[in-house]
């Protein structure tokens, strides 16, 4: 066989390679969702939508965890978004390259893989015990807004560095201030890549669960929350609970629940995207 | 008249003949001095990269600044307004004046100085935004609100710019649909809407092709009624056709400084000389 | 109108006023050496310091305009034909020049008969006749023009062809008049020179116009001797 040959077999066999375990993926992950689908799609209907839990199966419905999970969404993003973008801005724009910031950019990206738990036991300590907010809404956001933090600034901070840096020359060439420059120029340029981040850091924190049990977060919940300070249940607590009781009615609301959750995650990813989309097409650069 | 007479006078208007020339160069060297750079030395770090310069460039002129790459020519530049400032390690001595001013005292105000002494880059960079906020935009940082005065003021840069007449029609569209030349002249446009009284150019045309390059330097000549340039180009000719005032630079140290004319025709320097007629560099 | 076209500009603005000065010189000196003139012939001398000093003014536009703009195609043959006519106008300016200096220097003025006979008024008059076309002809790049102005040369080539053989004879009779007949003769050649001058201006706008080398061909040119 010849050389070439050879490397043009090599070539065929890695492409076959990466197709079978790509087809793999997709099938298991096909299968998964074919399994739920067939499970729990019939169970979904107005009453289970607006229902409140109960111990009968055929009566539960997943109405206070999809409020509460809208609660915690809303609030985390409220908390999350400012102070993250803003912590990026000022890494980035404002404080001095040092060892000092390279450090604290080493650590910030660390943080974004550290266990979620361990963030619900921060959270416990800080929000509910020290600053005396209970199991609300208001603590579980504030944690799931620690956890997400990093991740927001870090994505904050890679769409800023797009921007190119001859767009921030000839703003400063003009007169403009650094923040004139930063308000007028690098945010709404970089705005397209925030946002995308903000929402994926988000849709990673509509499935978090662990960090929310801490807090305190209860699975029997019978109303949905009104204030932030209400206490409150989350979809994936809600899923949890469903799938651990021994009744096949709750399994089927388990698969309905997941169901929701799924929509709920990938109608998020699709907006992350059309948004990435849209900005990319502006910023032709 | 006898015909004494009529010598006489043909003898005098040989001598004021003769006169005119020097007179008007003579006018010429009599305008302002707009810029002054005096025991000029700039450092990044440990390395100097400008070794004591003197210049001096009058109002309503353009000015040159060629050199091999690596010269300082493009750092001198932008000592004039300040835009080493955001470099690592950068440094300077001396003393540079506008309009008699120095600018690199405590207490100045650089976004001011930066409204007195525009820029145009090599490269256009224009904002991802709509021509009309590209150009307005250095009104809208001064908090000018009034929207007729900035959409007479975006028109009048436009057309000084020679740019209006090909997007008069859709200000709203994306700068960045507009071709590289265009570009550039909206660069341009947007530099004059803030009203400077200098213009530095850093190789303003040197990504361009050779059409809206030859735009450019007619521009760039029309321009200098009113503005006093500075241009650092790598293109000889181009300092030639275009440059009242010609500045050679080499290795950090500023080897001749004269008319054009003069370099073009009869430089002082050896170093000019072979540098000009591309025997190195 | 580009920076380049106004300096190309000014340049054939320079020329016509050069051509301008040349003819007023050629035309007093005309007058001077058919009437007598001695003080025309002054004025004459007067003024060419004022050509020569336009000469090196245009010679320095062309200096200026090579180092300075690059001029290529019909700028560059433009420039170079401009520079080359600005040196040949000096040349005929200094014929003026040198007529009046014959005027200046002669005690009393030639026989007219002499100036008749050899045909000196029509040589002027092409000559000048020839100057006032060939800065139409490059006014409206007229090379039929120009062609014409050239063909003409060959009328001042006869006349001074003739004039040595009619000149010999009136010294052979008329022993005083040796020297002004010398300064006739030497005047003829003058004028026949400026008549080569004009024709070579005329070479250089069929150059200019449509990037023909007439030179040291012999086309068009009928004359074979130059006497």
């Amino acid at each position: 066989m010849s050389k070439s040959n050879k490397a043009r077999g090599k070539d065929k066999a890695f492409a076959v390679w990466g197709i079978s375990c790509t087809m793999i993926g997709l099938i298991l992950l096909a299968i998964f969702v074919g399994n739920i689908v067939y499970d729990g799609i019939t169970r979904i209907d107005w009453s289970f939508l607006t229902s409140l839990p109960s111990r009968k199966p055929e009566k539960a419905g997943s109405y206070t965890a999809m409020m509460g999970t809208v609660w915690i969404l809303v609030c985390t993003a409220i908390t999350a978004f400012p102070i993250g973008v803003a912590a990026a801005i000022y890494l980035e724009e404002y404080a001095k390259k040092s060892r000092l910031a390279n450090l604290l950019e080493i650590n910030i990206s660390n943080l974004a893989g550290v266990p979620s738990i361990i963030y619900g036991l921060l959270g416990l300590e800080v929000f509910v015990r020290i600053m005396d907010l209970g199991a609300s809404v208001l603590a579980g956001s504030f944690t799931l807004a620690l956890l997400i933090l990093p991740i927001i600034i870090v994505a904050t901070r890679e769409s800023i560095r797009a921007v190119p840096s001859s767009i921030k020359e000839a703003s400063l060439a003009m007169g403009a201030t650094k923040w004139q420059t930063i308000w007028n120029q690098t945010l709404p340029a970089s705005f397209g890549g925030i946002l995308t981040g903000v929402i994926i850091a988000l849709s990673r924190a509509v499935g978090e669960t662990a960090p929310l049990i801490v807090i305190g977060a209860l699975a029997y919940v019978p109303f949905a929350p009104e204030t932030p300070m209400d206490e409150f249940s989350v979809l994936p607590i809600q899923i949890f609970n469903w799938a651990s009781r021994p009744q096949h009615g709750f399994a089927q609301n388990a698969a309905a629940a997941i169901i929701i959750l799924l929509v709920i995650t990938f109608v998020m990813n699709g907006i992350a995207v059309y948004f990435r989309n849209r900005w990319q097409k502006k910023m032709k650069w | 008249m006898a015909k004494e007479d009529e010598m006489v006078v043909a003898e005098v208007v040989n001598k004021i003949q003769e006169s005119m020339i020097t007179l008007v160069e003579d006018v010429v060297e009599a305008k302002e001095t707009k810029l002054e750079a005096s025991n000029i030395e700039v450092f990044y770090g440990h390395f100097q990269a400008i070794k004591n310069i003197q210049m001096k460039m009058p109002s309503n002129s353009v000015t040159a600044f060629i050199g091999p790459s690596g010269c300082g020519k493009s750092t001198f530049l932008r000592l004039f307004n300040r835009m080493n400032d955001y470099v690592d390690g950068f440094s300077m001595k001396g003393e540079i004046k506008l309009n008699g001013e120095k600018i690199y005292r405590n207490k100045i105000n650089v976004e001011e100085l930066r409204k007195e002494v525009g820029m145009v880059f090599q490269k256009p960079n224009p904002f991802p935004k709509s021509i009309f906020e590209n150009v307005a935009y250095g009104l809208k940082i001064q908090g000018i609100k009034d929207k007729k005065l900035i959409a007479a003021r975006v028109e009048t840069a436009l057309k000084q710019a020679d740019l209006w007449e090909e997007v008069k029609d859709d200000l709203k569209k994306s700068a960045l649909a507009l071709s590289g030349g265009q570009q550039q002249r909206l660069c341009i446009a947007r530099t004059l809407a803030v009203e400077p009284s200098v213009i530095l150019m850093d190789e303003p045309t040197s990504a361009l092709d050779p059409i809206s390059t030859a735009k450019i330097e007619e521009l760039i000549f029309q321009l200098k009624e009113k503005y006093t340039i500075v241009i650092v180009t790598h293109n000889m000719q181009q300092a030639s056709r275009i440059s009242d005032y010609t500045a050679f630079f080499y290795m950090g140290e500023l080897i001749e400084h004269g008319k054009t004319k003069e370099i073009f025709t009869n430089p002082k320097h050896e170093r000019t000389e072979n540098y000009i007629s591309g025997r190195f560099g | 109108m580009t920076h380049l076209d106004a300096e190309l500009d000014q340049l054939r603005q320079a020329i016509h006023e050069m051509m301008v000065l040349a003819h007023s010189q050629l035309e007093k000196s005309k007058r001077a050496f058919l009437s007598f003139d001695k003080d025309l012939a002054q004025e004459i001398i007067h003024y060419e310091k004022r050509m020569n000093s336009m000469e090196l003014s245009i010679d320095r536009d062309c200096e200026n305009l090579f180092a300075l703009f690059q001029p290529v195609a019909s700028d560059l043959r433009f420039v170079i034909s401009m520079m080359k006519i600005n040196s040949g106008l000096e040349r005929i300016g200094d014929y003026a020049d040198g007529i009046a200096d014959y005027v200046v220097d002669l005690k009393k003025s030639i026989d007219p008969e002499a100036i008749k006979v050899v045909n000196l008024g029509e040589m002027f008059d092409i000559t000048l006749s020839m100057l006032t076309d060939i800065d139409v002809a490059i006014d409206n790049k007229d090379t039929s023009l120009a062609r014409i102005v050239y063909k003409k040369d060959a009328e001042l080539n006869e006349i001074n062809a003739n004039a040595s053989n009619i000149i010999r004879d009136i010294m052979v009779k008329d022993t005083d008049q040796i020297r002004p007949l010398m300064f006739l003769f030497s005047t003829v050649r003058k004028l026949e020179r400026v008549g080569d001058h004009i024709k070579n201006m005329a070479e250089e706008l069929i150059f200019y116009t449509e990037a023909e080398v007439l030179k040291h061909k012999g086309k068009l040119s009928t004359s074979k001797q130059k006497g």
